[in-house]
């Protein structure tokens, strides 16, 4: 009968698709508990660098140091990390729709990391700032430590007046969330919370040395978020591709099952009615 | 001895935590000594050795940039790379040493031999402090 050809077909291309995505969700799955790993040791890092900050951004009394001004420059650097590949579900539109909304009405130029944001502000036409960091899955600590090191002189250097990120935070292996950062200026500490540190030399000079290596140690940090937070959507996305592959390839069945009884009916009937003939 | 509360922290996780004695780190102005009671305290560390003293023996590590806060007697150590003279890869260490030697005295590119130049500052520390263990 017709369409028992075609339904066959479509059931082959839906089980070939779903090897695929099966496939995809256990490299995720394995790439996950890595990244996860990784996040969970970088972490103490991270909260004890935003501490140390606060700390450190006391000592300068006045704070009339380079890093706590941003009005030298109107414009705004978004560091945007989204993934390599597409097919993590939206775990990229996510970033960009967040990144999009942050920056409206602001002068931004763009710093992308990850193949498809280069992309998406590539198409975009927007003023990008470097794509040497395009790759994320090949950056290193010591790559995202240069990257802070630029990062920083450009702001000494007055090319941009703020520095926001925006990332991925892995919340759990379930959720995943959009969210970003303002890194540069640092903020004046308020007098209440100051504490007297004691220095040896000049406290802008420990300050200098210092800011480049934490800008490159929250965007380690970040980088090690949307790792972890790509292959989680990654995961997710194939996961629910391999459900509704199945339940597609339940309901052709069925419509396959009928169409055979159908056909196989419909030949008994034309026999029956041959032998009545005779 | 009076003993505190000291915290290593780098981006590859903590890497040390623990009640020790005295720390003698390495600054751009000089060797600073933190022991109890430290006043609250921050500065800069450069490429070279630290020292840690617990339970009345030296422990020495070889670090690279970063910086250490001491802030009501809680010592934190923020630092790039750090490592335990017993966890020092020595080949690897003298491998770099090799290598950035090589650049400086073959590459014109003044880019890389600066980062030849910190890559063997690292490489020395390493190798002073494994000979240290």
């Amino acid at each position: 009968m017709a369409g028992m050809n075609d339904i066959k077909a479509r059931i082959k291309s839906v089980e070939s698709t779903m090897q695929i995505t099966k496939a995809m969700e256990l490299v995720a799955t394995s790439k996950l508990r890595r990244a996860k790993e990784t996040v969970e040791r970088t972490r103490p890092f991270y909260q004890i660098l935003g501490k140390a900050i606060d700390d450190i951004a006391s000592i300068s009394e006045e704070a009339n140091s380079v890093w706590f001004d941003g009005s030298r420059s109107s414009k705004t650097l978004f560091i945007v990390f989204a993934g390599d590949r597409g097919l993590a579900g939206g775990y990229n539109s996510n970033i960009f729709k967040l990144a999009e909304k942050l920056s409206r009405g602001k002068e931004a130029i763009w710093l992308p990391i990850g193949k498809k944001a280069l992309e998406y502000y590539k198409h975009r036409n927007y003023d990008i700032y470097s794509d040497i960091f395009a790759n994320a899955a090949d950056q290193s600590v010591g790559s995202i430590l240069s990257l802070g090191k630029i990062v920083a002189e450009g702001f000494a250097n007055d090319s941009y007046g703020e520095v926001v990120i925006v990332f991925t935070e892995f919340v759990s292996m379930m959720t995943q969330k959009a969210v970003y950062e303002k890194l540069l200026p640092l903020d004046v500490p308020k007098a209440a919370e100051q504490t007297e540190f004691l220095t040896d030399c000049d406290p802008n000079e420990i300050i200098n040395q210092i800011v480049p290596e934490y800008v490159g140690g929250i965007l380690y940090s970040a980088l090690c978020e949307s790792l972890a937070s790509e292959s989680g959507a990654r995961r997710m996305a194939m996961n629910s591709a391999n459900k509704n592959a199945e339940e597609i390839i339940g309901s052709l069945m069925l419509h396959y099952n009928r169409a055979r009884q159908a056909a196989i009916t419909q030949e008994i009937t034309e026999i029956v009615s041959g032998a009545e003939a005779l | 001895m009076k003993e505190f509360h000291l915290e290593i922290v780098t981006p590859d996780g903590l890497a040390y935590e623990g009640m020790i004695e005295s720390l003698l780190v390495n600054t751009s102005e000089g060797t600073v000594e933190f022991l109890a009671g430290h006043i609250d305290y921050v500065t800069a560390l450069g490429i070279g050795k630290i020292r840690i003293r617990e339970n009345g023996r030296d422990r020495f590590a070889s670090v690279s940039g970063g910086f250490v806060t001491v802030s009501q007697s809680e010592v934190k150590l923020v630092a790039i790379t750090f490592e335990f003279a017993e966890n020092i890869d020595i080949d690897r260490a003298k491998l770099a040493k090799q290598r950035a030697t090589d650049v400086i005295a073959t590459s014109k590119d003044s880019k890389a031999v600066e980062i030849a130049k910190l890559k063997l500052q690292r490489a020395l520390s390493r190798i002073k402090v494994y000979e240290l263990k």
